[in-house]
């Protein structure tokens, strides 16, 4: 009895510790944001309404957010969450002192992301749903990137040498890569799973084979690389086979020799790699831009709206790292890629006591996607790798990217012991 | 289950990887930070590629060279003052390379890598820097040289300190000319160059002083030799080095005095390709110094498969041999601070770029304390007994002239030497590109900038 009630007391001490903890983080993160909207707000010593009710209206959908999932879903942990917030108010930040009016859209991003991100944890909570929709989901998806790949190669344009963008109406542009992603760690996870026979390896390959396929058609290298990438560790996960994987890497570098062979235009757009000095105001141009002014924000940064290199163009979606780099100085930038390390350990480690293998390889394969993608994005636009022109999850600017950062979260989210308390239960 | 999520562990490396490449990009950005911050692609700091943003340069007396006001660069107030100096401070689009603007750059934007540009944002201007160049010695400097291709530069020889550093052709930064980079008739040559440091020219009779020190130490009876010029010296079968006069029996003072060709064309061939090489490898020629920040150009002497005629002419410093003014200047240092050439300096702050800069030793020319007091006696002889001491009123100047003959087109007018008045210790190197006689144009020159100096 004694020892029940001293159970009970610790328990209940460490329910109020993570309450107050809870809430100290979300005003850590309101405290940081109110303080890098101000420049944004009263920008030229005018005052900018639209956007002080935007930034309000995050900093209020934030608290609603947790209050509501705690007290009405009994919630407890908001881990991925909060750096989803901070991640994504950066990059609203910096998306709304470039361009006033795309703040609004930046914002609808962020909610649409986070009720798909809902949405997505409640589906995936049943496993037996999730085996029955994989199939219809991998076909839709393939023919949604073909569809989508006709309709811009014949009846859109290109956008910088890429058919990656289809135009609705003249003003919505959606990325249709980005939605494909989730269906892709859907159809992989689900595919691989308890069903283990050929059939549906050979079409988990398939279906890989076509998305990268038409990526490659589109001209989104970088893209088809995170695919192919997030495929190679679905697979591994799936079979430990390294010989195999092996073999597929092979043939695919030598696919990659064959193409560019075939398709010199493929090399021309990776030819300044490395050499991005010497073409400073052609094909090295955004590259030089990052270097010189990531350097010239210190570690501290010079304030958001005090850079330079937001007149450069793609300054919020592709080269936003440097951006955080000039604004808010290099430790921000710093703190905001390591991040993604920090949740692929965690991913990791959730992976272990996750109920099913579905969510463990999920949850690997979308933190592995969201990491991988970090470092073709930064290293990129910094020269270390080749450009290929992939965005920042959740700081670059966009809606497509914005839902589909959010949507692999709940991937990761799913893996988690805590989320679905009834499914760790009876599993 | 088990075996899957132990593959996750596989993820570990994409990490490793990641982090590889963070640690990567944050050593490449605390390694360039300081150049790329000041590359001229950098707007904060540029406008229109031209520096804008930036520190005030001083002269010695505090009188603006350059500085930044309303993001605009404004130079000296005196025109001469901004053709004399331009060489020295740099243009504000770093054509001029060895230019202070140009090799201080990331010190005046006033860069740190915690703070990025953040000071040169908000107050407008970096970090200041002070020279030790005189703008009125250098204004005199630059009207002495008439209106040739040239430099004069006037030094400090005991502590380095660089008063004047004047290149011409220049230009006003203020108002630059249009047709600088469409000029075909030659005007405008090299006018991106600093001559003094990054010039070389063919030395002629300058160069008798390195023949001088290669006789005096290794002809022990030097003193009592005699020459006699008829003219010219006979190298070989009708091969003659010509002289410029017939000075008849003359000892070794008076040789170096009116400059005799046919003596030290001898003394050259005496002496041999190995010596003569080896005393000029000792006095610095085919070596490099830093001037503040900026390399000078290597002076040339190489006697490898020459004949007996090119040793002749190499003696008395024409053939293939050139020098650079600067390195000249030192030698002339050299001579005067008993062996030890100090290298000259123009900039006095003391910056974190260059935290020493002044009173070093080039250990790149090594004379004999003995050696230089011999040089200066002789050099003092020059001008007591051959060019005068009324031509240089009250300086008790050392020296040497030279008229190098250039193929094709006026000979190049020199003089350089140092006053051997202890509470005047400056040495001074005339170059004017085809200008003439160094008696007859570089003497007038190098007086009229000392006087200059004398007078302040």
């Amino acid at each position: 009895m004694k020892k029940a009630s001293a159970a009970l007391r610790e328990d209940r001490r460490r329910r109020k510790y993570r309450y107050v903890d809870r809430g100290f983080i979300l005003l850590l993160l309101t405290i940081f944001q109110f303080f890098s909207c101000l420049p944004v707000v009263f920008e030229g010593g005018k005052f900018y309404a639209v956007n002080a009710v935007c930034f309000l209206g995050f900093t209020l959908f934030e608290w609603l957010y947790v209050a509501v999932m705690h007290l009405a879903f009994k919630k407890v942990n908001f881990e991925l969450e909060f750096i989803a917030f901070f991640l994504s108010g950066i990059g609203m930040t910096l998306t709304a002192s470039v361009s006033k009016s795309g703040h609004i859209k930046q914002l609808a991003a962020v909610i649409i992301g986070v009720v798909v991100y809902d949405i997505l944890l409640w589906f995936l909570q049943d496993v037996k749903r999730v085996m029955a929709v994989r199939m219809p989901l991998a076909v839709f998806a393939l023919c949604f990137l073909a569809g989508s790949f006709l309709l811009i190669r014949f009846a859109g344009s290109a956008i910088n040498g890429a058919y990656n963008w289809l135009v609705i109406g003249g003003k919505l542009s959606v990325q249709p890569s980005e939605f494909v992603k989730i269906a892709f760690i859907f159809v992989g996870a689900a595919s691989l799973d308890k069903l283990l026979t050929s059939k549906n390896i050979y079409l988990y390959i398939a279906f890989a084979v076509g998305c990268i396929g038409v990526l490659f058609l589109m001209r989104d290298f970088g893209t088809a690389l995170i695919f192919f990438f997030t495929f190679l560790v679905i697979a591994f996960m799936r079979s430990g086979d390294i010989r195999s994987l092996l073999f597929i890497c092979a043939g695919a570098l030598l696919g990659a020799v064959l193409i560019i062979y075939f398709k010199p235009y493929v090399a021309q757009r990776f030819a300044a790699y490395r050499h991005v000095w010497e073409n400073y105001d052609t094909s090295g141009y955004q590259q030089v831009r990052t270097l010189i002014y990531s350097v010239s924000g210190g570690l501290k940064g010079l304030g958001v709206g005090n850079g330079r290199l937001r007149y450069v163009a793609a300054s919020t979606t592709d080269l936003v790292f440097g951006m955080v780099c000039e604004e808010f100085g290099m430790i921000v930038a710093f703190a905001i890629v390591i991040s993604f390390a920090i949740i692929t350990v965690y991913a990791i480690r959730t992976s272990r006591s996750a109920p099913s293998t579905f969510y463990s390889i999920a949850a690997c394969s979308a933190a592995a996607m969201l990491l991988f993608q970090t470092c073709l994005n930064i290293f990129g636009i910094t020269d270390i790798l080749p450009l290929t022109g992939v965005t920042l999850p959740f700081v670059s600017q966009g809606g497509s990217s914005m839902i589909c950062s959010w949507a692999l979260f709940a991937f990761i989210k799913a893996a988690d012991v805590r989320t679905y308390p009834k499914v760790f239960k009876t599993a | 289950m088990r075996n899957t999520t132990k593959r996750a562990y596989v993820l570990f490396a994409l990490i490793a990887a990641f982090f590889g490449g963070l640690v990567f990009m944050a050593v490449s950005f605390v390694l360039n930070a300081d150049a790329w911050a000041s590359s001229r692609l950098n707007e904060h700091i540029y406008k229109y590629r031209q520096l804008a943003t930036a520190g005030t340069i001083f002269d010695r007396d505090g009188k603006v060279l350059v500085e930044t006001k309303d993001g605009e660069r404004l130079y000296a107030d005196d025109y001469t003052t901004r053709l004399a100096t331009l060489h020295v401070v740099g243009d504000a689009q770093g054509y001029i390379s060895t230019g202070v603007q140009t090799v201080f750059r990331s010190h005046l934007i006033g860069y740190n890598f915690v703070d990025g540009v953040y000071s040169a944002i908000k107050e407008g201007k970096g970090n200041d820097l002070k020279l030790t160049i005189d703008s009125d010695v250098s204004a005199a400097a630059y009207n002495a040289l008439n209106g040739n291709k040239g430099t004069i530069a006037v030094y400090n020889y005991k502590t380095g300190a660089t008063l004047c550093e004047v290149s011409a052709p220049s230009f006003d930064p203020e108002n630059k000319p249009g047709d600088i980079d469409t000029d075909t008739s030659g005007k405008y040559d090299g006018i991106y160059l600093n001559r003094f440091l990054s010039g070389v020219f063919t030395p002629g009779s300058t160069f008798k002083v390195v023949t001088a020190v290669c006789a005096v130490e290794n002809l022990p009876n030097i003193y009592k030799m005699t020459f006699n010029c008829t003219g010219k010296y006979k190298c070989g079968k009708n091969q003659y080095v010509i002289c410029n006069g017939v000075h008849g029996k003359l000892n070794f003072e008076r040789a170096l005095n009116v400059s005799c060709n046919s003596a030290f064309a001898e003394l050259a061939t005496m002496l041999g390709t190995e010596k003569m090489t080896q005393t000029a490898k000792q006095l610095g020629f085919g070596t490099s110094v830093k001037v503040s920040g900026a390399n000078t150009a290597k002076s040339y002497f190489d006697l490898s498969g020459a004949a007996k005629i090119d040793l002749g002419w190499a003696g008395i410093g024409q053939y293939t041999t050139l020098a650079n003014p600067c390195h000249m200047l030192m030698i002339a240092g050299a001579i005067a601070n008993g062996g030890q050439a100090v290298i000259p300096y123009v900039v006095e702050t003391q910056t974190t770029l260059l935290p020493q800069t002044r009173s070093a030793i080039n250990k790149n020319i090594t004379m004999t304390a003995e050696t230089a007091k011999k040089i200066k006696k002789l050099l003092r002889s020059n001008v007591e007994n051959y060019y005068g001491d009324s031509r240089f009123p009250g300086l008790k100047m050392c020296g040497k002239t030279g008229s190098a003959e250039v193929e094709g087109k006026r000979s190049h007018a020199w003089f350089y030497g140092f006053s051997a008045d202890s509470s005047f210790p400056y040495a001074i190197v005339v170059c004017l590109e085809n200008g003439g006689i160094g008696y007859n144009d570089a003497v007038p020159a190098a007086n009229k900038v000392l006087q200059a100096l004398r007078n302040l």
